[in-house]
């Protein structure tokens, strides 16, 4: 697909309002899916991103994905970052001043808490304003799958993710989210051979989440120049 | 071994009256090589009593102390604390630099294996950076333990693939195959060291006693992987880059003329924690863990993936495995 082609899928899928996803839902991002009630978030997430330190590495008990219940029902947790001290206390956009010192997965999320523009509300957004204020937002995989924001985002409470079952998940559970679909990456991950095991071999077992690797909106690894090259001349093979 | 374990000889007075005093090792040293000198002229240029500052003589004094340094297998308890001392000393006075050298033997019920995922390599070579900068590797001659070939998709041969590529990875139609020493079950390297440099210890890792090596190499030649690393000269680390967490058997300071190579991190793993290269890794490609854990993610790994290892008809039994999604 080329560029030009590709932006106009972005442009299609980002901005209609109305677009089906592979399924066939009529999905509305100005609107929560039919049948889907609203849920706010839960005290016991608020006060448990309430008492994450910035800085400091916190976890949270992974629970089981909608279709498949792990190996052996083995015990793991998912890392949650908060964003470093140095990482910005404030960020000045518009005329509202978004506190970024952020909770859970705060450091990968540059304009976390949703509420400070989104204030509870229902989104209402102009077709404009959502190219302004999320413009560091890459919507490659909204792009390939037919996807829109409310596909995967709660319109009532943009805190929130929305699986297909109807279920709600909190952006700590992304990885419930991913699972919909990449139910083998998910299986590996939880049993150990996708991913990254945080503090050790021994012990704790502490992995990172989908998003701490993967751009939810760009999901793939994108290419750079590695470290440099090791000084070898070649002889029988490559020797020492 | 009944007698190695056992404590230093008390000094009695048929020593000749030398070790009665009140002399540690060191002092006993300095007290032999003034004598020497004193006696020989023509080692007086090696002579401690000949070093311009007290520094230098404590360095030199230091130096002869490794002549009678024992592998490190023989040493009792209190020999390896002072040959830790004495290296911590050295690392102090030569450098200034403030290193911990540890002597942590392998934990008990615990056997290192190593997965490879060849389908999430990238090849972007920031294990082997990670490498360089934990086991004080030699920046002068820029010795790399590890090596990421670029392969073309469907083959695995190491003789047409490239572990010299610089370029924007991942590139297409390739993958890409990390080597480094795999702590072979049957090490090929183990048996041909004509001095028992080297040997496996009972978590897997194949180490070297790197003041025992006499620089023969011919464990380099038994390696089929390519895994061994040879100090033509004295390696060079800046010191305010030196990795000051250390192990005896791992990433301490090498010299001019010894054989070096991967241990799986040894300082780090042994007290739990992931290798270097493992915890550097971007896609989450390496895995690391306990063999003998049934619950641990490498025996997942055995047990459901897609799995080869290198050259196995050579039976040397690697204990790294690739592995696909």
């Amino acid at each position: 697909m080329n560029r030009a082609m590709r932006g106009a899928v972005i442009c299609v899928s980002v901005i209609a309002p109305v677009m089906g996803c592979r399924e066939g839902h009529q999905v509305r991002w100005d609107q929560p899916p039919p049948g889907v009630p609203l849920v706010q978030v839960d005290s016991a997430t608020a006060a448990r991103n309430a008492a994450l330190e910035p800085g400091v590495l916190s976890t949270v008990q992974a629970t089981p994905v909608l279709r498949w219940k792990g190996p052996d029902q083995r015990p793991f947790e998912v890392a949650l970052r908060s964003a470093a001290p140095e990482a910005g206390h404030s960020r000045t956009f518009g005329t509202i001043t978004l506190p970024i010192a952020l909770r859970t997965r705060g450091a990968g999320i540059s304009q976390y808490p949703c509420t400070s523009c989104h204030q509870g509300k229902k989104v209402v957004m102009a077709n404009q304003r959502i190219a302004d204020a999320h413009n560091n937002i890459r919507p490659v995989h909204p792009a390939q799958t037919g996807a829109v924001c409310s596909t995967c985002h709660l319109a009532d409470n943009v805190e929130l993710l929305t699986l297909m079952s109807g279920e709600h998940a909190t952006l700590d559970e992304g990885y419930r989210l991913c699972a919909q679909c990449h139910f083998r990456q998910v299986e590996s991950w939880a049993a150990g051979a996708h991913g990254k095991r945080l503090d050790g071999w021994q012990g704790r077992r502490v992995v990172m989440a989908c998003a701490d690797c993967h751009d939810p909106h760009s999901p793939a690894i994108q290419a750079r120049i590695p470290f440099r090259a090791p000084q070898l001349e070649r002889t029988r093979g490559y020797g020492p | 071994m009944s007698d190695d374990s056992a404590p230093a000889r008390p000094a009695t007075a048929d020593d000749g009256g030398i070790l009665q005093k009140p002399m540690d090792r060191r002092g006993a040293l300095g007290f032999l090589a003034g004598g020497l000198a004193a006696g020989a002229s023509a080692i007086s240029a090696c002579s401690p009593l000949n070093a311009a500052t007290p520094k230098e003589r404590e360095i030199r004094l230091l130096e002869w102390e490794e002549f009678t340094q024992k592998h490190y297998r023989r040493m009792t308890e209190a020999e390896r604390a002072e040959t830790i001392e004495r290296l911590e000393r050295l690392a102090k006075l030569r450098d200034n630099e403030d290193v911990t050298i540890d002597t942590t033997d392998a934990q008990p019920g615990v056997l290192f294996g190593y997965a490879f995922n060849i389908s999430k390599c990238q090849g972007f070579r920031s294990c082997v950076e990670a490498c360089i900068n934990e086991n004080n590797l030699d920046r002068h001659a820029d010795t790399q333990y590890i090596r990421i070939f670029e392969m073309e998709d469907g083959v695995v041969d190491l003789d047409s693939a490239d572990p010299t590529y610089q370029h924007d990875v991942p590139a297409e139609g390739h993958f890409y195959l990390g080597t480094q020493c795999f702590q072979c079950a049957n090490p090929p390297c183990v048996p041909v060291c004509p001095v028992g440099a080297t040997w496996q210890e009972p978590d897997g890792i194949v180490v070297i006693d790197y003041d025992w090596c006499v620089g023969c190499r011919a464990c380099m030649a038994a390696c089929p992987y390519w895994a061994r690393r040879f100090n033509w000269d004295a390696p060079e680390v800046p010191p305010e880059e030196v990795n000051p967490n250390q192990h005896y058997l791992g990433n301490r300071a090498r010299h001019k003329g010894c054989v070096e190579k991967c241990t799986f991190c040894i300082h780090r793993t042994r007290k739990g924690r992931l290798p270097a290269c493992v915890e550097a890794c971007p896609t989450g490609a390496r895995v690391f863990g306990n063999l003998l854990d049934p619950n641990s993610e490498i025996r997942w790994i055995l047990a459901n993936k897609h799995l080869f290892r290198l050259k196995e008809e050579l039976a040397t039994e690697p204990r790294f495995w690739y592995f696909s999604d």
